[in-house]
């Protein structure tokens, strides 16, 4: 266990390191863009050894305590955003924004036990790879639209207009933000029926109106509601960056704060 | 006239803000559903309804939604769903129902919850519980359950299944899941004057939950005596320290009161009632079961397949037309590299 740890932390490190290179780049407007995808990666190498080294110990993977809830979706996250980073070189100084969330994650991911949780016989189905698979592609995709979306409103702001002018203008960031947005609703429309499978062979019934399956529709509402209001008024590219970040907020209450107050069997943590 | 007021209506309806609106109405029916009891299904019904109509009148009258085949099939799977659910929620069973092992499930249920259309084909088809395992890992961390089932078909066909986590019987639709409730069940034969002798069981609440309520209240068929039933045993059957499997007391002693008069009966022992004679046969298990009917589960999924996939399709695409990397510089070297390639 001290061994996981070990590379856990180390894994922060590289990602503390890259997160705050990548900040102080687009403040001093220096491009090292290798070096933030290097130490990127390097976190995700360590990270990945760390995930891999618990899983061999416990004998399931990352899915049962809040640590390890917190754990793989920094690792999922972080991972769509690394090829985001390496894909889109455009938009790379959206790290500026992505990073100060990912340094959220790791904080709480380093207060939280590390200590390991029961993994129930309802866990012992492919579909929950599925399930958390689909919602990491979800949740990663709409990162990455709120990380373009608040150098928009950054730049709305008056804050860093000069440094975040190298990004191209507010329609094209708009348009890809729009593109995030909407590979997110496919991927959470998945995620929600490959729970639905899950729950009906887990539980007797696809669909229950639980804590997290009503949060998890009230995203997917949401979500659909921005992408329609997008289409309908034309919004502004302010505007549509207020609504991925009112998407994004609500995802990640749904991922990380329903598990707290539900007391049901479906409660991400049992 | 008539005609350009329908024609009218029908825009009216299909008006892409109306679309808006009415998913924030959903959002909030959601939201009064998950907090409220009364109204929940009308706070519900209403949104969708009106969406339903909002989609079919948008069908209608914008020919550009039309010609858009992945989107307009995105849009009809979400209306195929909706149409499915309502059709569940009206034929739809779910219940509940406990079998000691060896007895025979033959249609009836504990508790049942079922939509008004619904017609009850469990008296169609039986089985049998013939017992189960469970593992518990130490901490009393129940592991996954083995029940072994002897059934028969509406047909005539018999068969024996392991039924359990994620593996359901499943017989004329009915799908019936092993749950985490599951105890012990005293037997007797009842020999009520009169009457012909009945074997019976009484299910204690569920162990190890009710590790230290192990006692219940019942009354004979056709018997004015309440009996009241406990079972004792000294040994520990799961051990939260260690591995280890769920199983019946080695020795244990079934009390039985009375009134005011208190008995101990081994398995062979009988007691005197007023009304008849109570043989205590031995101890067995029982396991609870959910059972739940819907038939529109399989249309259901192909309906949401059907509109993940067509989304996707319309992504791609509207994606597709323009590409996302689009007025991106292109980086240092790859003109180079592309005259080198083309020669």
């Amino acid at each position: 266990m001290l061994l996981e740890l070990q590379l856990l932390w180390a894994a922060l490190l590289a990602y503390v390191a890259g997160g705050c290179l990548a900040i102080v780049a687009v403040v001093f407007r220096k491009r090292p863009e290798r070096t933030v995808l290097a130490l990127t990666l390097l976190g995700l190498a360590l990270q990945t050894a760390s995930l891999a080294l618990r899983w061999e110990r416990l004998g399931h993977g990352p899915f049962i305590t809040m640590f390890e809830i917190l754990s793989s979706n920094l690792w999922s996250l972080t991972l769509v955003f690394a090829f985001a980073y390496w894909r889109y070189r455009a938009i790379r100084p959206i790290a500026a924004v992505v990073m100060p969330i990912l340094f959220v994650m790791m904080g709480w991911l380093l207060m939280s036990d590390p200590g390991e949780g029961h993994y129930p016989p309802t866990y012992h189905t492919i579909w929950l790879f599925i399930h958390v698979g689909f919602g990491k592609v979800f949740l990663g995709a709409v990162l990455v639209a709120v990380g373009i979306s608040g150098v928009i409103l950054l730049r709305g702001a008056g804050l860093g207009r000069t440094r975040l002018a190298q990004l191209p203008d507010d329609a094209r960031l708009d348009d890809l933000s729009f593109r995030f947005m909407a590979v997110g609703l496919i991927f959470e429309t998945l995620m929600l029926v490959a729970g639905a499978i899950w729950a009906q062979d887990a539980w007797g019934r696809y669909w229950a109106w639980d804590p997290l399956e009503t949060w998890s529709f009230l995203t997917w509402l949401t979500l659909a509601f921005a992408l329609h209001a997008r289409v309908t008024y034309r919004v502004r590219p302010r505007t549509g960056a207020v609504l991925v970040l009112g998407v994004f907020v609500l995802a990640f209450v749904t991922f990380f704060g329903v598990p707290f107050i539900s007391t049901s069997p479906h409660k991400g943590a049992v | 006239m008539q005609q350009s007021a329908v024609t009218f209506c029908v825009q009216r309806l299909a008006s892409l803000k109306l679309t808006l609106a009415v998913l924030v109405l959903l959002g909030a029916g959601i939201l009064y559903s998950y907090s409220h009891d009364a109204w929940r299904t009308e706070a519900l019904v209403a949104p969708l309804a009106l969406l339903s109509v909002n989609l079919l009148a948008a069908v209608a009258t914008h020919p550009q939604f039309r010609r858009n085949s992945p989107l307009l099939m995105f849009h009809l799977a979400l209306l195929a769903i909706v149409l499915l659910i309502a059709a569940g929620r009206m034929t739809y069973l779910k219940g509940r129902v406990e079998l000691a092992e060896g007895e025979v499930f033959a249609g009836a249920l504990l508790e049942v919850e079922q939509g008004p259309w619904h017609r009850s084909g469990l008296e169609r088809f039986a089985f049998v519980n013939r017992g189960f395992a469970i593992d518990y890992a130490p901490g009393l961390r129940r592991g996954r359950t083995a029940n072994r089932v002897d059934w028969q078909d509406a047909a005539g066909r018999r068969g024996s299944s392991v039924i359990g986590d994620h593996t359901p019987l499943v017989l004329e639709g009915y799908r019936f899941y092993t749950s985490p409730n599951k105890g012990f069940a005293p037997t007797f034969l009842w020999q009520g004057r009169g009457r012909a002798p009945l074997l019976g069981t009484v299910n204690l609440p569920s162990y190890p939950i009710n590790e230290y309520n192990q006692a219940q209240e019942w009354q004979p068929p056709g018997s004015s005596t309440k009996v009241w039933v406990m079972l004792q045993f000294d040994e520990t059957i799961l051990d939260p320290a260690k591995p280890s499997e769920f199983r019946l007391p080695r020795d244990h002693r079934l009390v039985v009161r009375l009134g005011e008069t208190r008995h101990e009966l081994r398995p062979g022992d009988s007691l005197d009632l007023p009304d008849g004679r109570l043989i205590y046969q031995g101890l067995r298990s029982w396991m609870g079961y959910q059972v739940f009917y819907d038939w529109t589960t399989p249309w259901l999924l192909a309906a949401c397949f059907l509109a993940a996939a067509s989304l996707g399709w319309h992504y791609w695409r509207k994606f597709a037309a323009r590409p996302w990397r689009a007025g991106e510089p292109e980086p240092v070297g790859t003109h180079a590299a592309r005259a080198d390639s083309c020669s």
